[in-house]
Parts: structure tokens; sequence; C-alpha cells
């Protein structure tokens, strides 16, 4: 009897720690994509789940436009989005010799105007997020969860896969990695590095806005939900290691995890600090992240 | 030499004759309160301005001390009944110790990690001072005693004086630290750390003696803020600090003396004048801090001062050994 409560409460906690940790994932990977591409943290990452979200409000909601039909919508407005960060700050920045934090601070300025551009659209109000999946209590083996729950679990794997596919199964793949390991030399091999560049910042920007239409419901939507998704994606980042998407993607799990064991077990207020000490102890440990390269110790 | 010596002192003098006029040429108590948030700001960005501008730092916590050394300095008065200048100690005493506490193992890292963990601190910090209720009052924060000095309650034209003395101290150390040995080790810090560490700069004590003291300077900042506000609450150490610091640094001029100066005018001013404007503050901010690292990445300091003392990114001429000279003398 007592046991199998125990195993119903870890059942919960690790459905509750993967479906956050998919989303720190999501984040985690895309800030990778980019900074493989462009060797840039982009800091508005997190504004697009931002946007995803706010923006499934505004079809869904206020036009009243199926889901359908909304979810391309939103997708659609999140890459235009992430171009004009591309084209608009990344681009002339680089243009101008600005080196890599540099960039990063212009990415922020990005965030700032994003947030200043949804305060002006939806005011500082929470909003409940129309859901794409039931929100209504099911139970498997035991453990209750939700449609929308298991649907964002389900999307991160499949879109790990598709990413997987795209980045080992393609030639436009091969192109990305060449660009990541060395972006002078594969521009004489041939490889149009810009393109490869904003592909990634569109891209990413898709999945954020992907992540938002999927986290939306349960977290609702509010201007300024962004900013600790990108430092949630950033920590999943740190954990996994720079070097590769799917190592930050496995960092981003193992914190959702990990908020989700402390805030149970210890106290919800400390959750915070102790995941922060605990990942600066990682650094400390193993300043290239877990699984991570030698890309840290790169200046 | 003249010449440099004027061009390198003069913006400085001409700011701080206008901060000894300005209580007699404002118009009431609130603008004599934005004059002195200029101030404020100023040294706010003058720490970050030595940690990034002269050393290539980048720490997004700075909000962190800033909040730090108002709380302990709020704690101070309320719990412990120390006296402004005491109280004033033991914030700035606070904030020494954690910057070391945190910054030993945080200044391992470097560039996006570094201005990652930091601002990661700056969150931790900004969630303790929101829940911990019972010390930090939560949402409301903590009010702070009207400001006593040597028994007499201070006039609000005396705080103001107070803090531009502070500013101006601040300053001199700002422009100690360019241009002795000091500044010159950071500046290799800047450039390449292994090449500084062969030249035989102790990297690790000069990042960790910039961070402090840039952590200190955001926490007097703090102390100040919170004398004039009369109290301190968690939107200290917030994002939407951050954003102002990095607005003012680089619209002011990263690396430059006076940048500062401009930089903090501007962030406080500026929505004043566009007083309408309120809710679009964020969105501005964002437009001017990306318009300026386009366009103008000196900033407004860049105008005036010396190529030299341009954007840290640049290869600066001081690294010439003709101009180093009359740099440094």
């Amino acid at each position: 009897m007592v046991t199998e409560a125990r195993l119903d409460i870890l059942g919960i906690l690790v459905l509750s720690g993967l479906t956050n940790g998919s989303v720190y994932a999501l984040v985690g990977l895309s800030l990778a994509l980019t900074y493989g591409a462009s060797r840039v943290i982009n800091f508005a990452q997190g504004e697009f789940v931002m946007l995803g979200a706010l923006a499934t409000v505004l079809f869904v909601t206020t036009v009243a436009l199926p889901m359908l039909v909304s979810i391309p919508l939103v997708l659609v407005i999140c890459a235009m989005v992430g171009l004009m960060l591309e084209r608009f700050a990344y681009r002339p920045l680089v243009a101008r010799n600005a080196p890599p934090l540099t960039v990063m601070i212009g990415t922020l300025a990005c965030a700032s105007i994003m947030v200043g551009a949804a305060l002006l659209v939806w005011g500082p109000n929470q909003y409940f997020v129309p859901n794409a999946f039931s929100l209504d209590g099911i139970t498997v083996a035991g453990i209750t969860s939700t449609p929308q729950q298991l649907a964002i679990i389900a999307s991160f794997a499949i879109l790990m896969l598709l990413i997987w596919l795209l980045l080992y199964r393609t030639t436009f793949g091969l192109a990305i990695r060449a660009v990541g390991i060395d972006p002078e030399v594969s521009k004489l091999m041939g490889i149009r590095a810009e393109r490869v560049v904003s592909f990634a910042f569109v891209f990413s920007a898709v999945i954020g806005g992907l992540a938002g239409i999927l986290v939306g419901p349960l977290l609702g939507g509010h201007v300024s939900m962004g900013v600790v998704l990108t430092i949630k994606g950033f920590m999943a980042v740190i954990l996994g290691g720079m070097g590769s998407p799917f190592a930050a993607a496995a960092g981003g799990l193992a914190i959702g995890l990990l908020e989700a064991t402390v805030a149970f077990y210890g106290n919800s207020l400390y959750a915070e600090p102790i995941i922060f000490g605990l990942i600066l102890l990682t650094l400390i440990v193993r300043p290239a992240g877990l699984l991570g390269e030698w890309e840290a110790m790169r200046r | 030499m003249t010449a440099t010596l004027m061009r390198n002192w003069l913006p400085a003098i001409v700011i701080l004759a206008l901060g000894l006029a300005l209580p007699f040429l404002v118009a009431g108590n609130y603008q004599l309160r934005l004059a002195t948030l200029v101030w404020i700001y100023a040294v706010l960005g003058m720490g970050f301005n030595m940690l990034f501008g002269f050393a290539g730092q980048l720490s997004l916590g700075q909000q962190a001390f800033f909040a730090i050394g108002a709380y302990a300095f709020a704690l101070a008065q309320i719990h412990l009944g120390l006296s402004l200048p005491l109280a004033a100690l033991t914030g700035l005493a606070v904030c020494a110790l954690v910057s070391i506490l945190v910054g030993l193992p945080v200044l391992r890292m470097r560039t996006h990690y570094l201005a990652m963990a930091t601002l990661m601190f700056a969150m931790v910090v900004h969630d303790v001072a929101l829940r911990w209720t019972d010390v930090t009052g939560g949402t409301s924060g903590l009010r702070v005693p009207p400001p006593h000095l040597f028994g007499d309650r201070l006039e609000r034209i005396e705080v103001y004086y107070l803090i531009m003395a502070l500013a101006t101290v601040v300053f001199l150390l700002q422009v100690f630290v360019k241009s002795t040995h000091l500044g010159r080790a950071l500046e290799a810090v800047k450039t390449d750390e292994s090449a500084a560490m062969s030249l035989g700069v102790n990297v690790t004590y000069y990042k960790l003696g910039v961070f402090v003291l840039a952590a200190s300077v955001a926490g007097v900042a703090g102390m100040a803020y919170a004398m004039v506000s009369r109290g301190v609450d968690p939107s200290y150490s917030g994002i939407g600090m951050v954003i102002n610091l990095l607005t003012l640094a680089v619209i002011g001029g990263l690396g430059t003396r006076i940048g500062p100066f401009f930089g903090a005018a501007l962030v406080i001013l500026l929505p004043q004048f566009l007083a309408g404007l309120q809710e679009y503050q964020t969105l501005l901010y964002g437009v001017a801090l990306l318009l300026f690292m386009i366009f103008l990445p000196g900033g407004l300091a860049g105008l005036i001062e010396r190529p030299a003392m341009k954007a840290p990114e640049q290869d600066t001429p001081s690294e010439r050994p003709g101009r180093l000279g009359s740099e440094a003398r």
C-alpha cells in the first residue's frame, strides 16, 4: 500500500519533471542550434515561447479561429520575427565586427523590444492560453496525466528525431554541422554560411513558438514569461554542454526532473538556489558541461 | 599634453560644475529627486563600466549587488539600529563578502557562461528577496528610515550633495583604475587572458578584484537608491534593472570615463520627457540599445572623449607605445 503510493508520487514527479524539462530542453536545444551556427547566445529565445503562447491567445480566443488554422499562423509569425531578429540585429552587428558578447547584448535588446511590443499588444495581464489537447485527467497505469502534458513530451521526442534526421541524414544538416565547426572553411567549401545562420535563427524561433503553444495552457500566457525560460534553457545548455543540441536537450530534461524532485522533497522556496548551486558545482567540476566538449574553454 | 589633459578632464569638470549648480536650477522636490537618481544610476553604471568596459567581464548580475547593498543597509538600520554611516559600511561589507563568495567560482567561467551564471545568481537573489518574507518583507519590501547624519536629519538638498560626492569619489576611483597599471592589467585580461598570464598578470586576482570593486560600487548605488526612495523592494534585483543598466552603459559609451553620466541622464530623464509614452519604455529602451550598438558603438561619450577611450571591442590606440605615455601621465 505504502509502496504503491510512493510509486504514484514518483510517477507524477517524473511526469511533471519531464513536461517542464521538455520545454527547457526545447529552449536549450534551440539555443545550442543558434550558437552552433553563429557563436551567439540568442537572449531572445525564451521570448519566442512567450510569443507562441500569446499569439495562440490572439488567434484562438480573440479572433476565434480554429486551433488547426491558428497553429500554422503562430508558427509563421514566430518564423518572421526570428528572421527579423537575424536581419536587423544579428547581421548589422556582425557586419560591424562586433564580438559575440556584444551581439548577445544586441539579442538582449531584441528581447526587450519583443517584450515591449507584446506589452503594447497584450498588456500586463495573465492570459489563459487555449489548449490544443484536452486538459482532462486520464489515468494510465495508475498515474494521472493530461493529454496536453503527454503531447508536450511526445512533440519533444518527435522534434528530437526530426532534428537528428535533419542534422545527420541530409546534406543541409552536414552544412549546418560544418558551419558549426568552422564558418570560414565551410565558406571556402562552397557552403552558404549566412543561409545556415538564417535558418538556425528561424528554425529556433519556430521551435520556441511551438513550445509556447504547447506549454502555454499549463503556464499561462504573460509578457514577462520569456526571460525565465531563456535562463532555464541556458542552464540546460550549461548542464548538458554547448557542443550539441542533444546534449542541451538532455540537460533540459535533467533540470526539469531535478526541479520537480527538489520542489517536492525540499522546500519550493529553495528549489531555485539549490539547482543554481548544483549547476555552479557542475561548471566548476566540468567547465564544458556534463556531456560537453571543449567549447567552454575556447575563447 | 595640455590639450590631452583638457580633453580628458574638461567634460568631467563641466559635468561636476553642472551637478553643483543643479539644485539651484531645478524647480521643486521632484526634479531634485530625478537629479539625485541620475547620480545614483551613474554610480551603478560606473561599476559595470569598470567590470565590462575596462576588464571585459560581462556580468548581468550587478543588480543583485544593488539589491543586496540596499537590503543590508535597510536591515542594519531597522534591526541593529545602526546609524547611517555604520549601516552603509555594513552594506558595503556584505556586498564585498558576497561578491567574493560568488566571484571565486563564477569567474572561472568566461564570456557567455559568466554572463548567464551571474544572471542566474541575480535571479536567485530576486527569488529570495521575493519569498523570504520574514526578513525581506516580500513583495512590499522594507521601509528605510529617513536619513540622519550626526544627529541631524538630512534635507533633500543635503542628500543630493552627499550622493553627488559619492558619485565623484567613484568617478575618481574609476579614473585611477583606468590610468594606472591596474587599468593596463585589466586591459590585458580583457584582450587575452592567456597572454596576460604569460606577461605576469595575475589574472584571477585582477578579475576577482574588479568583480568585488564593481559589486561594492553597485551596492553603494543600491544603498543610495534605498535612502532616496526610503525603501527597498525586490524590483531592485529585477530584470528591468539590468536592461536599464545595459542601456545606460551602451548609450553612454562602454569603457569611457564620462559615459555613465550621459547614459544615466538619458535613462532617467528621457522617460520624463516622454511621460505619455510610459508604456513604450521597454520597447524604446530596446530599440535605443540596438540602434546605439549598431550605429554608435562608442556611445555618446565616444563623440567627445579621445578614441583611446573607445568601446572595449576595438583595438585601442593606447596599445600603441607612442600614445601610452600621454595617456598615463
